[in-house]
């Protein structure tokens, strides 16, 4: 049968034709109503937050109408003045942006470096003992950053501030200021911290790669030093660079250990220079310096983005010739092996064993056997003032440990749902507008430090607001703050699972006549198992060890583990701070182990997510 | 079993400018072992998703057995969920978290059929494609034909009416294909369906469907059956696609001012194409000899490719290039001169749109005499005692 084939002569249908068959056909598809119903909710926790806290840099806050000499609520650019133009503003701005450029780039290179190496020595060399290496290495990443500040201090804290001395000093040895305090013990801690991540992406990186075009440049002839330079390193540039910029971003907002190691000495970085403001009660300015802390994480993702685009052009899909090749290291194999070994008694043993002895000492830093006791950890009828029993006779510290299960589990787990979810409406949902602002408002809260946020978060829940009571001094305002704070990583992660799940298996479903409840429950649910166990029990983890949300929003009643340490050093019992650390450094690490155990490498690549 | 209508169906993704599917309209009758052919990236896979609801219409409507499943117009659209079609995904979309059985009996299940049918129906699909023994493996476990088959019978458990196939042949190896074709044929004769089927790949498309439909670009070339397309190609596109090795392209428009010899020489035999764009002539069609005559060609043979069986001889005459294939082992040497005549009747003619030209040429008066078949199945004619009718390819 010929066909006439003449020029198309069919009706263009008006746009309102158009529109009312989009509705038809959207009543069909939950994940239109999912997405908008997410993005409310998104606006309401994430956007109003942060625009509530860009607005108090510039709006006269109450109580500071004498000041500034306007009434409250009006338009004012005495904040911004106040921070950057006044006598004030190399106290209140320069040194603590100076401070935290220097160590957030002082981190950045030395973990680099140091991740670096260890990375190649453990992938691709035959060092003694590397695979062990590989798992053992990680785990410094997954105890709290602030454990090796709290072992910090009790090794190297010196009389300028008071309370009980360290180590050192009691044995006799005077430890300086710029050891004891400030930029140094922090990059130290943060190296510490951050370089096992720099060994998790560059290592994937190293061995994604394709061995074959390391044996296509040996065929042309290439010595190795030419192959590391020409071929191996342009290729792992990308993860480089998102290793540094993600550390890089994550010293900026860093918050508990400055707090620790530089606020008693006034070493202030921008996280505790805003905490310092929230504490006097200057909104304003706190609201400037967490603009520009936003400012800055913008910056750094906006050259990731770039960063990005520029790999994109040479994605190599390898893996197929990914052999375990190795250099050998002859005779230094077993030497090489020292080096990883140091850095894991510097960045594990030493810390950990640290705050457990300290935890089982009367006097700091007295070594003799009638100065152990256990007393601090099972104790009765105590001397001290108020904590009379040991720790784990507190009914307040089980009190701790209930409301960080409690609230740090609900959260998680509603974080891991979110993140699914809003990885299933970024990738079904038909309106690009909508997928495209969810994606960026769940990432938004990366870029505000954890203070700014919560101390936005206090501003709009702590009164109550339309239907919505007032939520301060409950566990609900802790949840969703925190649920919040883990959107970044929940969303992308659901997303990348999504994404990566595409919609054939559901679209499948469908067609064999599935409702949207026996798809999800069915099919991409279980299938999803796993990430979403991942999308939960990350956050779990990190929600244990976060400091700065808690240490503005949870009032006694709410106290969790790491505010009530906190709360004990402050009131110098150290000896039970240090054993609250420790437990809180054991939960993290079994956590995390449980999440390898469960779900294999989901890990490492969710960390570089 | 329902019959499927295509009308103006149109679909421009997001901000797209033009169109994946364009105007397109056909009618898919009860029973139809359908193929839609194209190029790679033609709208065949977007048609077939839109026919099964997963994807909607920009413009136009879609009619499945009689009752509107998707239209612009009439602001309705029914989900996937409620049109009972099976849809066999090109890269099969195996659930990876149920075992086979479970895989096929889902379908089943949401139908809340009692579990002794349910299982007596699934263990008959399964045993039909043969893949009753892996009933209790995960997909991750077979290879890709017995996945293929799982996905095949996943679908044919609930016996839709329609079975839409996504290039169902093009991810398996030589044997498995051939074993599948006769599967599919066999699912087509005992369940019934009317099967409609993707390919890029003329061969799948012309050895399995009762009917072809050639697209481009998101628009329909020509619908038929796989003789009709492959005889009366409707435009140039047609023509150009179907056959192997390609069909010969002569640019008549070209002629007077090109060196295109071969132009010149069809000018010259047939002025009434004069006003056709361009003419082309299946290789097999271009008939060789040794002997010179008025309507032959001289010409020099370039190159002999043997393709198991059949042989393929490019032929030049100054910087015009023919290809001609024959089963006959061809006795001439590369370089060797012979010449080629191209019978009136095997030239298609296209106008400057590309689109079929009828002319009516004079059939060769030479040849008219005697009507026997060739060897190669078409019915020119021969003059017993002309050159041109010695046994092609045999040295006198
Ligand atoms: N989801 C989509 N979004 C945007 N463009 C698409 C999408 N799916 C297909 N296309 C485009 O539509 C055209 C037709 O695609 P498709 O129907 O898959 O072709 P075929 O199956 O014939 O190879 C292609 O140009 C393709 O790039
Ligand atoms: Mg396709």
């Amino acid at each position: 049968m010929p066909l006439s084939v003449e020029t198309p002569h069919h009706l263009k249908p008006d746009w309102w034709l158009r529109v009312r068959h989009s509705i038809a056909v959207s009543r069909h598809e939950p994940a239109n109503v999912i997405a908008f119903i997410l993005a409310v909710c998104f606006a309401y926790l994430i956007l109003a937050p942060v625009i509530s806290i860009l607005l108090d840099a510039i709006f006269v806050h109450s109580g500071d109408a004498g000041r500034t000499h306007q009434d409250e609520g009006a338009f004012t650019l005495y904040y911004l003045t106040r921070a950057f133009m006044s006598r004030m503003s190399q106290i209140i701005l320069w040194t603590p942006l100076y401070n935290t450029l220097a160590i957030a780039l002082g981190t950045v290179a030395c973990s680099l470096t140091l991740g670096v190496t260890l990375a190649w020595l453990i992938n691709r060399t035959n060092m003694a003992g590397r695979r062990w290496f590989a798992s053992a290495l990680i785990v410094p990443f997954m105890l709290p950053s602030w454990t090796f500040a709290m072992a910090w201090t009790t090794i190297f804290k010196n009389r300028t501030i008071g309370g009980q001395p360290g180590w050192l000093e009691a044995l006799g040895f005077h430890t300086p200021n710029w050891l004891a305090y400030g930029f140094f013990p922090i990059v130290v801690i943060l190296i510490l911290h951050y370089t096992p991540l720099v060994i998790l992406i560059v290592g994937n990186a190293l061995t994604r790669l394709d061995v074959q075009m390391e044996d296509c440049a040996r065929i042309l002839g290439a010595p190795r030093r030419t192959i590391a330079f020409s071929i191996i390193l342009p290729l792992v540039r990308p993860a480089l660079m998102s290793a540094a910029l993600l550390i890089f971003a994550d010293c900026i907002g860093e918050f508990a250990v400055p707090y620790i190691l530089g606020l008693p000495v006034n070493y202030d970085t921008l996280s505790t220079g805003l905490y310092r403001s929230l504490d006097s009660r200057q909104n304003g300015v706190a609201a400037v310096l967490a603009a520009v802390i936003m400012i800055i994480g913008v910056i750094t993702l906006l050259i990731d983005m770039h960063m990005m685009r520029e790999a994109r052009r040479f994605v190599t899909v390898g893996g197929k010739g990914n052999m375990d090749r190795q250099t050998s290291l002859g005779k230094f194999r077993v030497i090489a092996a020292s080096i990883p070994m140091a850095f894991m008694l510097i960045a594990m043993v030493i810390p950990l064993i640290t705050l457990f002895l300290s935890t089982i000492m009367t006097l700091p830093g007295r070594f003799t056997l009638s100065n152990f006791t256990f007393d601090y950890w099972i104790g009765h009828h105590l001397t001290t003032v108020a904590l009379r029993n040991g720790i784990l006779f507190t009914p307040e510290f089980w009190q701790a440990t209930w409301n960080t299960i409690f609230i740090v589990g609900i959260a998680s787990l509603c974080s891991g749902i979110l993140g699914l979810l809003v990885g299933y409406a970024v990738t079904r949902c038909s309106f690009r507008g909508v997928s495209g602002f969810l994606r960026h408002i769940t990432f938004m809260p990366y870029l505000v430090p954890g203070i700014a946020f919560a101390a936005a978060f206090l501003s709009l829940f702590a009164v109550a607001r339309g239907p919505i009571p007032a939520l301060y001094g409950t566990p609900i305002l802790l949840i969703i703050a925190l649920i919040a704070e883990k959107m970044p990583f929940a969303s992308r992660s659901g997303i990348a699972a999504m994404t990566q799940l595409g919609k054939e298996p559901e679209e499948a479903a469908r067609i064999a006549g599935a409702s949207w409840f026996t798809r999800m429950r069915k099919i991409i649910v279980p299938i999803q198992a796993g990430p979403l166990a991942t999308g939960i029990l990350l956050p779990f983890i990190s929600g244990i060890k976060g400091v700065s949300l808690f240490i503005i929003l949870a009032v006694p009643s709410t106290d969790v583990l790491t505010t009530y340490s906190l709360r004990l050093l402050d009131y110098n019992y150290d000896q039970a701070a240090n054993a609250v650390v420790f437990m809180i450094a054991l939960i993290a690490w079994f956590g995390t182990l449980l999440i390898q155990r469960i779900s294999g490498t989901h890990l490492a690549q969710g960390l570089e997510s | 079993m329902p019959t499927i209508e295509l009308k103006n169906l149109t679909k421009t993704y997001g901000k797209n400018t033009t169109p994946a599917v364009n105007d397109v309209t056909i009618t898919i009758a009860d029973g139809e072992f359908m193929c839609l052919l194209g190029p790679s990236g033609c709208g065949k896979t977007t048609i077939l998703r839109m026919i099964a609801g997963i994807e909607h219409a920009s413009s136009g409507e879609i009619v499945l057995g009689g009752s509107v499943v998707d239209s612009v117009n009439k602001s309705h659209f029914t989900p996937p969920e409620q049109r009972q079609i099976g849809l066999v995904f090109q890269n099969y979309a195996l659930w990876p978290h149920m075992t086979v059985e479970r895989n096929v009996d889902f379908g089943l299940r949401i139908q809340k059929i009692p579990a002794e049918e349910r299982h007596a129906r699934c263990q008959d699909v399964m045993e039909k494609l043969r893949i009753a023994e892996y009933a209790n493996r995960y997909p991750s476990q077979l290879s890709g034909g017995q996945q293929q088959r799982v996905a095949l019978a996943r679908m044919l458990a609930v016996n839709p009416g329609i079975l839409l196939l996504d290039e169902p042949l093009s991810n398996l190896d030589a044997t498995l294909r051939l074993e599948m074709r006769a599967e599919l044929r066999r699912i087509h004769e005992t369940f019934g369906t009317t099967i409609v089927f993707v390919s890029h790949d003329q061969w799948e498309a012309m050895t399995l469907a009762n009917t072809i439909a050639v697209m481009n670009k998101g628009t329909l070339q020509q619908i038929g059956t796989p003789d009709e397309i492959y005889a009366t190609p409707q435009n140039r596109f047609v023509a150009e696609f179907i056959g192997n090795p390609k069909i010969n392209m002569i640019e008549l428009s070209k002629a007077t001012n090109s060196l295109d010899k071969v132009a010149d020489h069809i000018l010259a035999r047939l002025p009434e194409c004069a006003h056709a764009d361009t003419c082309c002539i299946r290789p097999e069609e271009i008939v060789l000899s040794d002997v010179p005559h008025s309507h032959t060609l001289p010409m020099t043979i370039e190159n002999i490719m043997p393709t198991g069986g059949s042989w393929v001889i490019e032929l030049s005459y100054g910087s015009s290039r023919l290809f001609h294939s024959t089963q006959q082992r061809p006795y001439w040497r590369v370089q060797e001169q012979v010449n080629a005549f191209l019978p009136a009747q095997a030239l298609h003619f296209f106008d400057q749109h590309h689109q079929r030209l009828i002319i009516d040429t004079p059939q060769d008066e030479s040849l008219k005499r005697l009507k026997q078949p060739n060897q190669f199945g078409s019915n020119h004619t021969f003059e017993p005692n002309h050159p041109l009718t010695q046994p092609v390819n045999h040295r006198v």
